[in-house]
């Protein structure tokens, strides 16, 4: 049975959508990330058009980050107070983002910048974390020592505040500038940021891992239902049918994401997203240096 | 034009008119109608509504021809969908060049019987108004292009892959007195509007006869509600976007806690 999607104006099989957003909601309430930046490409090779996949996935990733964050929620994992500074540097952030974005397009540098930037950054978050987590392994597998140098540096910062759920007592900056530069980066590659995010909480911060799985959902949460509305009321590329199936999907995924998490080691949990990431860095380094383009394409209809 | 092209280039001109005034044009045997005269013709549907669960349709056209059952008549029929500006692509190794038809058929689907592919130019056929290529145009100054065949060539190639454009799927049935069954798939993503559905006969790769019929694909039901509410009421759907997600989401949490 086929379904037809009003905005995407193509017939899908429910199935397979809601199978794809169960993939995603698992990997969503496994490590904290959103997912866009695995659903969006997922969608346009079943054959939704990019504008549309795009748009839909935040509002789809809205229900699973929802979700995701409540189960993190009740076991007291989610820091609001920290997410909401974090959120609000975002905010903030991707403005300046957008206007970036603006003038790399005027440049007529777009492509290559985002090409390159996501390939780096994927390349050295993951490989980083790959490290880490890998050394960690070998020791108690929990999370990562909290003295490190770039740590004694931030302590020297004043407006100095409690995190009671992280346990932490660290300058508000720090949490506000991370935000910040998530939201730049999210508003030129045009992504939830959450694989950028998760990582800094970690390894800047000191947030736990536990903490920053739940909190990571519950920004993003904010994030993607600002997205989603804009895109649904500027644009008019939400198809709210496939979010739908996708969201039926990713639940069910994200709860079984969150369970699977707590099965395992802290280390263990860094390892495996320093994977993902480290995947998706190699796959857009092949799609783009490797792999034969085709010489034609149309360009989308506005 | 060489020297000796024009002078025969003006002969022919003038040899025209002195044809015509010679007396009445000369018609085929049969009294077969005149080239572009309408032939009898009919959609079994002319409206396909689009609901939620549609997956595609399939379009049957009936259609007469002038000769009956004469074996060396055929028939090719084409569903043209509406027409719309379409930018192809191209990548160089000195950045993207760019390509516009003004206006091309955002769905084109055709069929011919055996007679029609063995007789019948690819002249005729544009002139018919039955080519894919053809019918996408480009902007006034590229008319003359000499890439204006590769171009167009790429543009079906692409809306193929897209499966808007199909130049084999359409099967055309003799049935009894010259009487033709015409099906036509008309894809799952074709957009809405009016579409033409355009029948010519032809006889010894000759136009004898044409018909053309409008089909119109509009939305229905749910599907049409969410399309008119996203397009006029953009942050009343926005809304309703954002409490869908937040919904499905605490009622999952909400699930996932008992």
């Amino acid at each position: 049975m086929l379904i037809h999607l009003p905005i995407a104006e193509i017939a899908v099989d429910p199935l397979i959508v809601a199978a794809i957003g169960t993939g995603v909601g698992f990997l969503s309430g496994l490590f904290g990330v959103g997912g866009g930046f695995l659903l969006t490409p997922l969608l346009i090779f079943y054959g939704v058009p990019p504008a549309v996949a795009v748009s839909t996935q935040a509002n789809q990733v809205l229900a699973t980050s929802i979700a995701g964050a409540s189960s993190h929620w009740r076991q007291g994992a989610v820091d609001v107070r920290l997410g909401s500074l974090m959120l609000a540097g975002g905010l903030a952030g991707s403005v300046l983002g957008v206007g970036i974005f603006s003038l790399l397009r005027y440049l007529r540098v777009v492509d290559a910048t985002i090409s390159v930037l996501y390939i780096v950054l994927l390349g050295v978050i993951g490989g980083l974390m790959a490290w880490e987590s890998v050394g960690a392994l070998g020791k108690t597998g929990g999370d990562p020592g909290r003295r490190t140098r770039l740590r004694g540096w931030m302590r020297g910062l004043p407006i100095k505040r409690r995190f009671p759920r992280s346990g932490l007592y660290i300058s508000i900056i720090p949490p506000i500038g991370i935000g910040f530069v998530v939201g730049i980066l999210a508003a030129v590659l045009g992504i939830g940021g959450g694989f950028i995010l998760a990582p800094a909480m970690v390894y800047l911060l000191g947030v736990p891992t536990r903490v920053m799985v739940g909190t990571s959902l519950f920004q993003i949460i904010f994030i993607t239902g600002f997205v989603t509305f804009l895109q649904a009321t500027f644009n008019g590329t939400v198809d709210m049918v496939l979010a739908f199936l996708l969201m039926i999907g990713g639940v069910i995924g994200a709860q079984g994401g969150a369970a699977a998490g707590r099965r395992l080691k802290a280390a263990q949990l860094r390892l495996l997203l320093a994977l993902v990431v480290l995947g998706m860095a190699a796959k857009l380094a092949f799609d783009i240096y490797v792999a034969p383009r085709p010489p034609f394409e149309l360009e989308a209809l506005a | 034009m060489n020297g000796s092209a024009g002078p025969l280039l003006c002969l022919a001109l003038l040899a025209c008119p002195a044809a015509a005034a010679q007396g009445p044009i000369e018609r085929p045997p049969l009294e077969a109608p005149l080239p572009g005269e309408p032939i009898a013709a009919g959609l079994a549907e002319d409206t396909v509504e689009v609901k939620v669960n549609y997956s595609g349709a399939r379009i049957v056209l009936f259609a007469t021809s002038p000769f009956g059952e004469d074996p060396a008549t055929g028939f090719a029929v084409a569903l043209i969908g509406p027409s719309a500006p379409q930018t192809v692509l191209r990548r160089t190794a000195a950045g993207r060049e760019r390509f516009e038809f003004v206006a091309a058929p955002t769905v084109f689907a055709i069929g011919a019987e055996p007679q029609v592919a063995e007789t019948v130019t690819p002249e005729t056929m544009i002139l018919a108004g039955l080519n894919a290529a053809g019918s996408a145009m480009p902007e006034a100054r590229n008319l003359a292009s000499p890439d204006l065949a590769l171009w167009r060539a790429a543009f079906v190639e692409l809306k193929m892959d897209q499966q808007l454009y199909s130049l084999d799927e359409t099967t055309i049935e003799r049935l009894d007195g010259g009487l033709r069954r015409v099906r036509i798939n008309l894809p799952a993503n074709a957009p809405t509007g009016v579409y033409r559905v355009r029948a010519v006969a032809f006889q010894n790769g000759q136009r004898i006869g044409e018909t053309e019929q409008t089909l119109t694909l509009i939305r229905g039901g749910m599907d049409a509600t969410l399309f008119d509410l996203s397009r006029k009421h953009g942050v009343i759907y926005g809304f309703l976007a954002v409490l869908l997600g937040s919904l499905v989401g605490l009622i999952a949490a909400w699930v996932g806690r008992r």
